[in-house]
């Protein structure tokens, strides 16, 4: 007998089944292949150019000099310069960025200048006189001084040029720095034709009258924005204004491609004989920061400002590169303006408090290479810094000490106490704010004060900043407008700096006594009496608490080796005026390819 | 409904929406929280002279006023503006005018006229090189379908669309002209050798990342094709490769147009990032800084060109799958969706 078990009847799903099984097994390999696709285009993205970079890591050597160090300048050659950022004009009377002043200084040149330790020195003036009451000053004019037009600038080219500048239908956002000259608010109105404060003596002479004493009318005048400039101007703005002064260099026919280049070649009737060296000197703007890198490497530029952070520190550790560098002044003071008008800030205590809190330390951590911790309102570089002064001290015994005099005892043990709302904390996404509000934000936790960051574009913030009763606390600082100290204590703290909108008092600090020290030392002509008053306002400033100072910003520069005669600057950035190059050639260091002839501009 | 007539309906259309776009962004310009005229003046700037520079950009008009200003004499006859025509681009009797730069105080026509065709050359070189790299390779792939060259080219092109176009610039930087020497790292360039030479790289930056997307497109319509009917008819009937392959192509090519058309538009405003990074003065470039330094005049002339380029570049597809596909041609312009 066989086996005659039956067949089990057929399955009517196990094809479908089969089927089933089949398109998972396909989905699956497809999607596995995908998967793994993807992850092997992860990593080439990610090692490829890492890979590349990498094989080019560490610094090209410098490109070295003809001659030695002590050889003697010599005339010739195009110097190289670019910068991240963009000019806006060339227009002395319309300055509103931070780049061109390096620009005017080779294009314009004015009565006054600053010498090489910051001090006011005679320049386009042979010399000039101020009255005992120091409201009169007369500045006696060289001869023969000629613009780049090649006329001659006389006693009426400085009253075109200053009236040109200030006049109300010039755009220039510093005309109210010179309020202080006599007829300045007539004329400003429109009101009057001509600024009867300054008065034409004769062809070489020219004497500018003040409503009162102003102790820093000096550095205010040597500053660019009244610089002469050619007949061809005219004698009111008009936007079509080709850039035409007395400066060392002019601009070379078609030199401005806005927001890309600016070039300039020597004036040959420039008033020092033998000066400049360069036959010219080139801007580039809108360069990145690893385009200038490999530029400054190949011989494309010959200086290199803006650098990253990794750049930047291993320029200085280089020995080869270190020598080649330096630091510009600290011209600039960066903080948090803490809003007197809005609680819990309206209390001197709290103010205090915070001020006492922060460990300005771990703001250079932010950003080591540029950041350097400050606890007082005048920056390092600028004249009538006091290092003596004791300034803002971190002391976290103090800020709890204080909290507790307000009203809002903290224990940080417990984390129990403090004040009982959340403040909102403004910022912007430009340079280092977003990540020192951080840092702030912690500071200011240790004593119970709880911040909540809100993060806007830097136009938005601008307008928030300096409404009335809008912020509470937000970063802020002041840049050097000229140097003197007042240029800070005025416009951070003066309450004239107190606006609805556009206020330039952001904290909206308003005291008598300190308004009546600041003017007080502008108003002094002795200098031993100005430097006294100062030091009284800022102890006073430092006393009320409207501002927690935290860092200062310097920038730093290095150069190829043969560019000649660089010396920083204490007022000018990149102050180039009478460098030379002492370069075997103009030509550009080769690439790999590029003896086989390439595509490639110098 | 003939030709003429859907076209005359398409660009007016095109002109309503060009008008409701203006306006949303000269509202959104107005809603935004910030002071233009601080922007001008500097941040340091006091009080009064942001003030001044305010009224001597009449910002400190009502927003309906400023908004009437600028209709009036956003297109005029000439002759006919109170503003003057200093700041005018003229094209016969018809005067363009969208006022004066706040940051420059260059007229924004001038503006435009400077970086619009520097755009144009990048978008076209850009779109060629996507155009022609991707469909190649589109069509190499599907050809060679399942098999390893199918996925490399598969692979390759997720690659290139993966990597951010910043990166991908900065390896072309690195390579060409850092290492090799042989282009420019950036810039315009002053003649016109130099404007070929300075294009390249930017191109082929914006090039390889498009042409990854023309490469999975024209790769998986020429799948599709050469699986028809009657592809299988024409191989039976004995035609080879090359000419299987061209019939397929004919019907791949009416995506590949549109994509081109799309693509064409969106790089007609700029790759800012690209521009950015070789300084290629194009008008992404620009409308960034407009963005960031609150510039109402340039920001209003780059919408207005964007999306003017949008408009027509669309019409052009319209146009030009209509030429491509007979079916559409027999069907009638009604065939084509408004």
């Amino acid at each position: 007998m066989g086996s005659s078990r039956a067949a089990p009847p057929p399955d009517p799903l196990r094809g479908e089944r089969s089927r089933r099984a089949t398109r998972a097994r396909t989905f699956l390999g497809r999607l596995s292949s995908m998967l793994a696709f993807a992850s092997a285009s992860l990593l080439a993205t990610i090692f490829v150019p890492a890979s590349l970079e990498g094989c080019h890591a560490g610094l090209d050597a410098p490109i070295p000099a003809a001659s030695a160090d002590d050889a003697p300048p010599r005339h010739g050659g195009t110097l190289r310069l670019s910068s991240f950022g963009a000019i806006r004009g060339l227009d002395p009377a319309n300055i509103a960025d931070g780049l061109v002043s390096t620009i005017h200084q080779l294009l314009f040149a004015g009565l006054l200048d600053f010498d090489e330790r910051g001090e006011v020195v005679p320049r386009l003036a042979e010399r000039f006189e101020v009255s005992p009451d120091g409201r009169s000053y007369r500045f006696f004019i060289k001869q023969n001084v000629l613009f780049h037009d090649g006329t001659e600038l006389h006693a009426d080219d400085v009253k075109r040029s200053i009236e040109r500048a200030l006049h109300p239908t010039a755009p220039n956002p510093y005309a109210s720095f010179f309020a202080g000259i006599r007829g300045y608010d007539t004329f400003s109105k429109g009101k009057s034709d001509e600024l009867s404060g300054v008065v034409v003596e004769g062809s070489y002479v020219v004497r500018i009258d003040l409503v009162e004493p102003d102790s820093t009318f000096l550095s205010l005048f040597a500053m660019q924005v009244l610089r002469p400039v050619c007949k061809s101007a005219g004698r009111r703005y008009d936007d079509g204004f080709v850039a035409c002064g007395a400066g060392p260099f002019k601009l070379k026919p078609g030199g401005y491609v806005r927001g890309a280049e600016v070039a300039l070649v020597r004036h040959d009737g420039y008033y020092e004989p033998g000066k400049p060296y360069l036959d010219g000197i080139v801007f580039t703007f809108g360069v990145n920061m690893s385009a200038a890198r490999y530029k400054f490497s190949n011989g494309e530029l010959d200086t290199l400002r803006d650098l990253t952070a990794g750049d930047l520190a291993a320029f200085q550790r280089d020995p080869r590169w270190a020598p080649l560098g330096a630091y510009d002044r600290e011209r600039q003071i960066m903080g948090e303006a803490l809003n007197t008008e809005i609680a819990p800030f309206d209390d001197v205590e709290v103010r205090r408090a915070v001020v006492a809190a922060i460990d300005r330390t771990h703001y250079e951590l932010v950003k080591p290479s540029t950041l350097r911790a400050a606890n007082q309102p005048i920056p390092p570089g600028t004249p009538g810094y006091d290092a003596s002064v004791k300034g803002q001290e971190h002391d976290l015994a103090k800020a709890l000490e204080h909290m507790k005099r307000a009203g809002y005892p903290y224990d940080p043990a417990t984390n129990t106490g403090g004040y009982p709302h959340v403040i909102p904390y403004y910022t912007y996404r430009q340079g280092v704010s977003e990540y020192t509000a951080q840092v702030f934000q912690q500071e200011v936790a240790k004593i119970g004060l709880r911040l909540e960051l809100r993060l806007v574009s830097y136009p938005t913030y601008l307008a928030q900043i300096g409404r009335r009763k809008k912020v509470p606390v937000g970063p802020w600082g002041w840049s050097e407008d000229y140097p003197d100290a007042l240029d800070f204590l005025e416009s951070l703290f003066h309450s004239k700096g107190i606006a609805e909108d556009d206020a330039n008092n952001v904290s909206f600090y308003s005291s008598a006594e300190y308004d009546r020290l600041v003017d007080d030392a502008k108003r002094a002509i002795d200098p031993g009496r100005k430097k006294e008053l100062v030091a009284r306002a800022v102890a006073k400033v430092l006393d009320d608490a409207p501002f927690a100072f935290a860092y200062s910003v310097r920038f730093y520069e290095v150069h190829q080796p043969y560019v000649r005669g660089v010396r920083p600057h204490p007022v000018w950035a990149r102050n180039v005026s009478f460098v030379w190059l002492d370069r075997k050639d103009e030509g550009r260091k080769a690439g790999l390819l590029a003896p086989m002839g390439g595509l490639a501009r110098r | 409904m003939t030709m003429a007539r859907t076209l005359a309906r398409r660009v007016a259309h095109g002109l309503v929406v060009l008008f409701a776009t203006v306006t949303l962004a000269f509202v959104l310009d107005e809603v935004v929280p910030s002071d233009p005229a601080r922007m001008v003046a500097g941040a340091q700037a006091r009080a009064e002279d942001v003030e001044k520079v305010r009224r001597e950009l009449g910002l400190d008009r009502p927003v309906g006023v400023r908004y009437a200003r600028f209709l009036r004499r956003l297109v005029h006859v000439a002759g006919t503006s109170a503003e003057g025509h200093a700041t005018c681009a003229a094209a016969g009797p018809l005067h363009l005018d969208l006022g004066k730069s706040y940051q420059k105080r260059l007229p924004v026509v001038t503006i435009l006229a400077e970086r619009v065709p520097r755009t144009l050359s990048l978008a076209f070189v850009a779109v060629l090189l996507q155009a022609l790299l991707g469909t190649s390779l589109g069509v190499f792939a599907a050809k060679h379908r399942g098999k390893k060259r199918d996925r490399g080219t598969v692979g390759a092109s997720l690659v290139a669309t993966s990597a951010p176009t910043f990166m991908t610039g900065l390896l072309l930087q690195l390579v060409f002209a850092k290492v090799l020497g042989v282009l420019p790292l950036d810039g315009f360039g002053a003649s016109f050798g130099d404007h070929v030479a300075s294009i390249v790289l930017p191109a082929l930056t914006l090039g390889l990342y498009g042409a990854a997307l023309y490469t999975r497109l024209a790769r998986d319509e020429m799948v599709t094709e050469l699986g028809r009917d009657y592809v299988r008819t024409a191989r039976a009937k004995g035609a080879g490769p090359a000419r299987v392959v061209a019939h397929a192509f004919r019907n791949v090519l009416v995506p590949l147009v549109t994509l081109v058309g799309l693509d064409l538009g969106a790089l007609v405003s700029g790759a800012a990032v690209t521009e950015t990074l070789f300084r290629w003065p194009g008008l992404g470039q620009l409308a960034v800084e407009a963005l960031l330094d609150r510039d109402g005049p340039v920001l209003m002339g780059t919408v207005l060109v964007t999306c003017a380029g949008v408009v027509f570049s669309s019409i052009f597809v319209d146009l030009a799958v209509h030429w491509l596909d007979p079916r559409a041609r027999a069907e009638g312009p009604s065939r084509t969706r408004d």
